[in-house]
């Protein structure tokens, strides 16, 4: 009976960590998808509302999940007391934050930053071309992403269920 | 004290511009010209600023305005959202936070169509300070009411002789009430955002309580929708430049709105020779003309008429 229930244990256990690690795999898509969507947002505000970028931040914040919610909020309050900071340094501040909390690498961020417009004049246009191309480059890593890891995460459920059974025929 | 002038320039900067900040009452004129020293006019002086932002009377000890510094200050005073302002680059001015005017100048991008597209390369910048003086209006009040209702105003002057300070005062207390008659519901159409100073469509100077504004609309355009949305009572407009707004004018009395207007102009004579409205309409249009002119370099009011006769 314990043996049966050892046995059990260390099945799903090993199973458990081939699905963790599909999760983690699966995790920086929906985060890509995440960053996706708020440079939908941004660009809408941009070009419906030709709203300027610390408004945007504050009407797209009451849209986003946690913990970009709050980052998205800090950033239009602190512009918004117009301490005289730029608005790049005090996005890459509070947003970087919160991007650091989800399984994105540094140049999964740094696509995403890209929009943030540097020192010139920026119309309309260009601003949401800026956007856009940060939207495009973050699409298409998702989207080459999601291509493979279908196979990765088949491979990850199937190593830690076989890695189970090895162990118990080991044990046994 | 009130700091929206500093609040203009970003964080690095405002070390420099603490000094001219704190004169924010006497302070009447920033203009900075990149490769030339900052020059601020206090009151009727015209004086410099040396490198640590304190003032000086010689041109030659004043502190030289880089390309970066007004590129960043412009940045700045755009909210790093420069596309946000195309229509209001595109007229040369911005109005900020506390109904301040940035002008700017620099390269104009034409469009094919001989429109301005956009200033790029912004070289010079004039910071107006805007200044509400309350109770400008309070000489000609009792003059504007008849019978408790307000007349048909028409304020003339050349320019710089306070004809929009004295229209923005009158806004105010038509709308707020006085001894002379109840409050009102007032529309104004401030086209280039003089009167009420509007930033992001709030008010930054006092209006009053019942007034309704429509920030940046051209004002015939803006005086039908007011018409149609707001129904005011008084409908203010500043620098009445066109036959097109005139009729739009005539329309909104038509309609049973009162008028308190503003054009350029020594006296009711030179408005009719300058437009393309014969005197007739005028007559009918505006009870009440009011004259101002400038005695010993200040601004003062002229003459009020009653109608259009010289002599009334």
């Amino acid at each position: 009976m314990l043996r049966a229930a050892g046995a059990c244990m260390i099945l799903t256990g090993c199973l458990g960590l081939g699905l963790w690690y599909r999760e983690q795999l699966l995790g920086r898509i929906r985060a890509l998808g995440l960053l996706r969507t708020i440079l939908e947002l941004l660009g809408s505000e941009v070009r419906y509302g030709r709203e300027t970028l610390p408004e945007c931040c504050g009407r797209v914040a009451g849209r986003l999940p946690s913990p970009c919610r709050e980052a998205f909020r800090q950033v239009a309050d602190r512009m918004g007391q117009n301490t005289g900071e730029r608005f790049g340094a005090v996005f890459r501040e509070c947003v970087g934050e919160a991007l650091d909390s989800l399984p994105l690498t540094e140049e999964d961020q740094e696509d995403f930053f890209r929009f943030v417009p540097g020192n010139g004049f920026t119309d309309g246009q260009m601003q949401l071309r800026m956007i856009e191309q940060s939207r495009v480059r973050i699409e298409t890593r998702a989207d080459s992403l999601e291509r493979g890891n279908v196979e990765r995460c088949r491979m990850a459920v199937g190593l830690g269920a076989l890695g189970g059974l090895l162990i118990l025929l080991v044990l046994c | 004290m009130d700091n929206s002038i500093l609040q203009l320039f970003p964080f690095e900067r405002r070390a420099f511009w603490e000094k001219t900040a704190s004169c924010q009452a006497r302070l009447r004129e920033i203009r900075l010209r990149v490769g030339q020293p900052a020059v601020v006019y206090l009151g009727s002086r015209e004086t410099f600023l040396d490198k640590e932002g304190n003032f000086t009377d010689s041109p030659a000890r004043g502190r030289i305005v880089t390309g970066t510094e007004l590129e960043e200050l412009l940045e700045h005073i755009c909210s790093y959202s420069p596309y946000a302002f195309e229509e209001e680059l595109r007229q040369g001015f911005l109005t900020v936070n506390g109904g301040h005017r940035v002008g700017v100048a620099g390269q104009v991008v034409m469009e094919r169509e001989g429109c301005i597209r956009t200033i790029k390369n912004v070289r010079f910048l004039n910071i107006r300070i805007s200044h509400q003086i309350r109770g400008a209006a309070d000489k000609v009040l009792p003059d504007v009411y008849r019978r408790g209702v307000p007349k048909n105003v028409l304020i003339l002057s050349p320019p710089g002789c306070g004809k929009t300070t004295l229209l923005r005062d009158l806004i105010r207390q038509v709308s707020d009430g006085n001894v002379y008659g109840r409050g009102r519901t007032v529309g104004v159409v401030d086209e280039r955002s003089e009167i009420a100073g509007s930033c992001c469509g709030l008010p930054q100077n006092d209006v009053g309580l019942r007034t309704d504004v429509l920030d940046a609309c051209p004002k015939s355009l803006g005086m039908m929708m007011l018409l149609r949305s707001m129904s005011p009572e008084v409908i203010a407009i500043d620098e009445l430049g066109s036959r097109e707004e005139f009729e739009a004018l005539r329309s909104a009395a038509a309609c049973g709105s009162n008028i308190m207007a503003t054009a350029h102009g020594e006296g009711p004579e030179d408005i009719i020779k300058r437009f393309d409205v014969p005197e007739g309409l005028w007559r009918q249009l505006f009870q009440m003309i009011i004259v101002l002119g400038k005695e010993n370099g200040s601004c003062v009011v002229k003459k009020i008429q009653e109608g259009w006769d010289a002599d009334a």
